[in-house]
């Protein structure tokens, strides 16, 4: 993902409800997009064996389809918490970087009024939102506004796992051993840069491979990936 | 797998993800542009997304590889998360009925 590096804005941040109704309005179709996602994660969840609350509370609480779906494919008994908390923070690093170019915006904003909304970041949230702030100016508003049908849509379609007829068969198994992977699949193309991408990728696939095989399958994303990102960091540019 | 252990997982990996959200918030005035961890985490997601599903790929079989790569495809080509996830599924189920 790339991260603009937006000076901070001339122009004094606000949360206003014009903001977030603008927001709101505009994210409308992420309710259908997220609820369809949603929804296969709640299969995903239901072929799991995981009860209706604790699949509602995981998408409401963690609200992150890559966290959900690493933390889901490690899944055992008993919990390997430690290996889950590393992955989600490898991977949804991020939103450490978003928030970086969130306080370049907001950061005239009181920081109390911003930590609640900063629940309900989203990759999509964020980007309309630094799309918004270009031509509107910064508007905590619409980063809020934007966010709720977002989640709204997530937990929801979640949720709606649960209440369709639908049984722990064939093809829902099926789903349950292949969706988390290809929710990460849905991601990838957006990561591609240039030609550049093939030597990372190519290490992290055959570093990943290796652990898999030699080491331990739930490392091998984690050693994969950062060998990877080190081959990325010996290029002069990030393009 | 006891009730209290699936809740306290998810109440970490919610404290965790909040805390990735609002730590860049939060760190923003210490964490310089050019700096090597910023580097680092601006080129980290991609290439941890390509090991997770290669790691995925070798569980899931044959099918599981047709299904990703059916999915890879529909996502660079309409950019539709539910339309990928669709045509992905959907490959995947017709591989496993041609018995791959």
């Amino acid at each position: 993902m790339t991260i603009t590096s937006a000076k901070t804005s001339p122009r004094v941040p606000t949360m206003t409800s014009a903001g977030f109704r603008r927001g709101l309005v505009a994210a409308l179709p992420f309710l259908l997009s997220n609820g369809a996602a949603g929804l296969v994660m709640g299969l995903t969840y239901k072929g799991l064996g995981l009860g209706a609350s604790h699949a509602f509370l995981f998408s409401l609480l963690v609200y992150s389809a890559t966290a959900q779906a690493i933390t889901l494919s490690m899944w055992a008994s008993p919990l390997p918490i430690v290996a889950m908390v590393v992955a989600c923070i490898a991977t949804n690093s991020r939103y450490l970087l978003m928030g970086a170019h969130l306080r370049q915006l907001f950061g005239r904003f009181a920081i109390r009024r911003m930590l609640p909304t900063l629940f309900l970041l989203a990759d999509a949230s964020w980007l309309m939102t630094s799309s918004d702030a270009e031509r509107n100016g910064p508007d905590a508003g619409y980063l809020l506004g934007s966010s709720i049908p977002m989640a709204i849509g997530w937990s929801g379609g979640t949720a709606l796992a649960y209440a369709a007829p639908l049984a722990a068969g064939g093809s829902l198994k099926l789903a349950g051993a292949l969706l988390p992977t290809m929710f990460i699949a849905t991601l990838l193309p957006s990561q591609w840069k240039n030609l550049k991408s093939v030597w990372p990728w190519l290490t992290s696939a055959i570093v990943a491979l290796l652990v898999a095989r030699f080491v331990d399958a739930s490392w091998s994303m984690l050693i994969g990936g950062g060998c990877g990102t080190l081959v990325s960091m010996m290029e002069r540019t990030d393009a | 797998m006891h009730d209290l252990e699936v809740l306290a997982a998810i109440l970490i990996l919610g404290v965790t993800c909040y805390a990735m959200r609002a730590g860049g918030y939060v760190l923003a005035g210490s964490l310089r542009d050019d700096g090597v961890v910023a580097r680092f985490l601006r080129l980290a997601p991609g290439n941890l997304f390509v090991a997770f599903i290669v790691g995925g790929c070798l569980s899931g079989g044959l099918a599981g590889l047709v299904g990703t790569l059916v999915a890879i495809a529909a996502m660079a080509i309409n950019n539709r998360e539910w339309a990928a996830l669709g045509a992905g599924f959907g490959a995947a189920l017709m591989a496993s009925a041609l018995g791959m």
